[in-house]
């Protein structure tokens, strides 16, 4: 049975009742290696029904994976109990109604026909190409979200996504890479093993730096999960309402470099492209700074309604929806830079920072993120990366950080944004390397390796 | 179901697995959550499935099922064997040995969260958001939660285990805003509250309502404190705090997992080696870390973890010497100690990891008064507000939700946007108090999150306020 036919059936269940259902389902493999080793292989097969009822305003949500006829009474049952212990939300935007989703890429034969078999062989690629111990992982998955309303929405869209992560790490060395994509053919883990291995390489003999603000090349992993964490509620309508987030009093504004511009764009091939939101709203562009201004935030129904304004297709799972919100597929514009290592030239001295660690937001009104760098963090020096370095604290306000952008790379890279926490659902953010005139060093912490 | 982990397992070893086990999960989650004083979370959730584990010549094979039958159960075994198969491993893997476990547990529950009417949780919640309004307050939240799961095991050893165990919780956040400063109180801690496995009694006596107006307070008043000054001083943790402490900068450094390796591609290693064990300095004399999966009301707690393996009370760090890690079967047996027992997975369809069980500070003596008389200048911290640590856990920078001015012995001024920095041995190093048995409390979270597909992890953690010296606060020169 397709997620659709699941879905419209699960709708028949809410009998009587204003309803949406939301199937997502999963056909996925992991081969997780450590020490040139597969030690957690994980194969899942999933289908959950997420049910909506409606009744005079009030919401309730139930989901459950078991989808046979007593699964799905059950499912109807538990809905309708909580909507019926709900208090009336005058807030509440209804239902979407039925939509025409715009046609998107995302979906590749070749990757969803990789099953067990291929997922260890390709794992196996990437360690066999490493002349150092190799960890991380080669993935694949098959991933269906179909929803149905009694509004008339009947939508559906099967994705599939590819990732390799590659650390390649001995006793005091470590170097990173990864490849995603929703074409198998793109990711390529031998690859991403032998840029992980020559970045470790580099990384022998690292010294501490003194905390201070540094000029910096953020290579796109690490600019993408700054990027990211930074975002959610940044550029979440959410706070924006509640007069919390960065964004507040500012839209309109030119508080950014005018080499960065930002977009939410699900349409994006380059990146996991998605027809429809949890909502089952269409999906568009969204521009979030255009040339250094802050331009807009992303709205989902609920957010739309109180400011009375239309949703832009951005509501998230509705286990997520406490976030308000969110942005899913962030695209940076390229800059002219044909590589990091020419960003390097241009900031003369500073650090090179490969990829970033265990994030925290200290101060969302301000931006101020916290975190580590880790495998592959270097000086700048006569405009070539030098020495290594340690893995540094650094504890930066995103905005100023973002205020001086010396250079950006031409070509976006698509760096993964998922971790694989409960259902599947491909994500991931277009991201050049920048350079940056401000990254501020709050501390040092280990060494590279493992 | 139990004949259906046995239908998986006898598939499993008819396919050429020399080991094997199989666990059938049915887990239900309810979430209630209001914000604004709106209802904007009303979820249950189910979810069951099958995962079924192999050891294939060396090779870890893992696949779930969500079909709860005999086809399910076969084709879970089928699968895991393949994928073993296909990614043969470099080493034989041994198991520790364990006697195999039989018999069943059940979460000691008052009140069954689940019988209670959903609508008195909503109307719980937003009787604590009204107490916590205020002029300065814009954004209130209250939120509970409950889970019930119902487990299975068996293991071609000869394990044999079902268990039901039930967790509770829920908490409350008022955010201020004004003039370009926003701050946020929560009760009784960040992030979703405090939750522990105990039925419905539990969330009735964590009094979000009674709560709600002191926490609505401070969050405005924090609009109008003086910033955390920089510098080195004294600092005293209060034991929320310190239990997060406790949680990233010994819980997971002491996971055997990651001192050997498996995840360093993602949460990182561990500055502690294998042969640390016994010799290692890990702080003060007075730092004593116990894991204990037996401890009442925890998270971490169960009578058998995800490998069968009994579960128990072990140290891991006694007057400041490493003197344990947290092992499965496969990484004690690798280092030659003990049989495992914190093996744990999130849900049917995820391989059991190395995991914190409940992870406590042994308490010292004396009262948080006590403890606060003895520094002449320093501050008091309360309730996590940002956390962050690097891979192999040493270099640390937490940030609180409020801080209070401590001088010549006596709480002065509150403080906002404290944060305080360090390196794991060296920040342990400098405790030289810890309050006593009447301050300790055990608090639970529910977002520790590890592995390749990640895992939420439930764990709890027993602490007292603690007092460190010579402390790095802030970050803002």
């Amino acid at each position: 049975m397709s997620a659709l036919d699941l879905a419209e059936q699960a709708l028949r269940s809410a009998d009587g009742d204003e309803a949406l259902v939301v199937v997502q389902s999963e056909r996925s493999g992991l081969a997780r290696f450590a020490g040139s080793e597969v030690h957690q292989p994980t194969l899942v097969e999933n289908d959950v029904v997420e049910l909506q009822i409606v009744r005079d305003g009030r919401l309730g949500i139930a989901s459950a994976n078991r989808t046979d006829e007593e699964g799905l009474g059950v499912l109807a049952a538990r809905a309708s109990e909580a909507a019926d212990a709900a208090p009336e939300n005058p807030d509440f935007p209804g239902l979407a109604p039925a939509a025409e989703p715009p046609a998107v890429e995302g979906y590749d034969e070749e990757a969803a026909a990789l099953g067990a078999e291929d997922q260890a062989r390709l794992a196996a690629a990437a360690i066999e190409a490493s002349e150092l111990e190799l960890y991380g992982f080669f993935t694949s998955g098959l991933t269906e979200l179909a929803l149905a309303s009694t509004t008339g929405l009947s939508v559906s869209q099967a994705t599939t996504d590819v990732a390799v992560l590659a650390l390649a790490a001995v006793d005091g060395a470590s170097g990173y890479a990864e490849q995603t994509s929703w074409r198998a053919a793109d990711v390529d883990p031998a690859g991403a093993a032998s840029a992980a291995v020559e970045k470790a390489k580099l990384t022998r003999g690292a010294v501490e730096l003194e905390p201070g603000s540094y000029p910096a090349v953020l290579e796109p992993p690490a600019f993408a999960e700054l990027l990211a964490y930074f975002s959610y509620d940044a550029f979440s309508a959410q706070g924006l309402l509640e007069e919390r987030s960065y964004a507040f009093d500012k839209v309109g504004t030119k508080v950014f470099d005018e080499r960065f511009s930002l977009a939410d764009d699900a349409l994006d091939p380059r990146g996991f492209p998605k027809a429809f939101d949890f909502e089952g709203t269409p999906k568009e562009r969204v521009a979030l700074v255009e040339n250094g201004v802050l331009s807009g935030v992303v709205w989902d129904r609920a957010t739309a309604k109180r400011a009375g304004r239309e949703t832009t297709g951005n509501a998230p799972p509705s286990s997520l929806r406490h976030w308000g919100p969110l942005t899913f597929a962030l695209s940076v514009a390229g800059g002219e830079a044909d590589t990091p290592a020419q960003l390097a030239e241009t900031l003369g001295d500073g650090i090179y920072v490969t990829r970033l660690h265990y994030l925290s937001i200290v101060d969302p009104r301000e931006g101020i993120v916290t975190g580590m760098t880790r495998d592959g963090t270097f000086r700048i020096r006569g405009g070539r990366v030098a020495d290594p370095l340690v893995n540094l604290r650094f504890t930066v306000s995103v905005p100023q950080l973002l205020a001086e952008l010396p250079g950006l790379t031409r070509e976006p890279v698509l760096i993964n944004q998922n971790a694989y926490y409960d259902e599947r659902y491909p994500t991931g953010l277009l991201s050049p390397a920048v350079a940056t005139a401000r990254f501020d060093v709050t501390g040092v912490g280990s060494g590279p390796g493992v | 179901m139990l004949e259906l982990c046995e239908e998986a397992v006898a598939a499993a070893l008819g396919a050429g697995a020399s080991y094997a086990d199989a666990r059938v999960v049915v887990r239900r989650s309810q979430v209630v959550g209001t914000r604004n004083r709106r209802v904007e979370r009303l979820d249950d959730s189910e979810t069951q499935g099958i995962g079924v584990r192999v050891l294939v010549d060396g090779a870890w094979g893992f696949a779930g099922e969500r079909q709860l039958d005999a086809n399910g159960a076969q084709e879970a075994a089928r699968k895991a064997v393949a994928f073993a198969k296909a990614a043969p491993g470099g080493h034989v893997r041994a198991l520790a040995l364990v006697e195999p476990a039989r018999g069943e547990f059940r979460t000691v529950v008052d009140r069954d969260p689940f019988s209670l009417p959903v609508a008195e949780k909503v109307e719980l919640c937003l009787r604590a958001e009204e107490a916590l309004q205020h002029e300065d307050v814009k954004v209130t939240s209250a939120s509970v939660r409950a889970q019930r799961e119902h487990k299975l095991f068996v293991s071609s050893d000869g394990a044999s285990t079902e268990q039901e165990i039930v967790e509770c919780g829920g908490g409350v956040d008022a955010l201020a805003a004004r003039d370009g400063v926003t701050q946020i109180r929560s009760h009784p801690s960040a992030h979703g509250g405090s939750s522990a496995q105990a039925g419905w009694e539990f969330v009735e006596q964590l009094g979000l309502e009674r709560e709600a107006p002191r926490v609505g307070e401070q969050a405005a008043a924090l609009l109008r404190a003086d910033q955390c000054p920089c510098g080195i001083t004294t600092v005293v943790i209060d034991a929320e705090q310190t239990g997060l402490q406790v949680h990233e900068s010994i819980g997971h450094p002491t996971e055997l997992d990651r001192v050997y390796g498996t995840e360093a591609a993602y949460a990182g290693t561990s500055f502690v080696k294998a042969d640390d064990l016994g010799s290692l300095r890990y702080g003060s004399e007075r730092m004593n870390i116990t894991a204990d999966s037996t401890t009442p009301g925890g998270l971490g707690s169960f009578a058998f973890d995800d490998e069968g393996v009994p579960a128990g009370r072990e140290p891991i760090v006694r007057e400041g010497i490493l003197s344990g890690f947290l092992t499965s079967r496969e990484t004690a047996a690798r280092i030659g100690s003990g049989s495992g027992g914190s093996m744990r997975a999130d849900s049917w369809s995820r391989m059991p990891l190395v995991r914190m069980t409940n992870l406590h500070l042994e308490p010292g003596q004396g009262s948080l008064d006590e403890l606060i008389a003895g520094v002449d200048e320093g501050v008091f911290l309360q309730t996590n507000k940002s956390w962050s640590i690097d891979d192999k856990r040493l270099n640390f920078q937490f940030g609180t939700q409020i801080a209070w001015e401590i001088k010549g012995g006596k709480l002065g001024r509150m403080l906002r946007d404290a944060t305080y920095t360090g390196q794991t041995p060296v920040f342990w190093g400098s405790l030289d108090a810890v309050a006593g048995p009447e301050e300790w409390t055990l608090h639970g979270l529910t977002n520790c999150g590890k592995g390749q597909p990640g895992q939420h992890a439930h764990v709890s953690h027993g602490a007292s306020p603690a007092r460190f010296r010579n402390v790095q606060v802030g970050f803002r020169q």
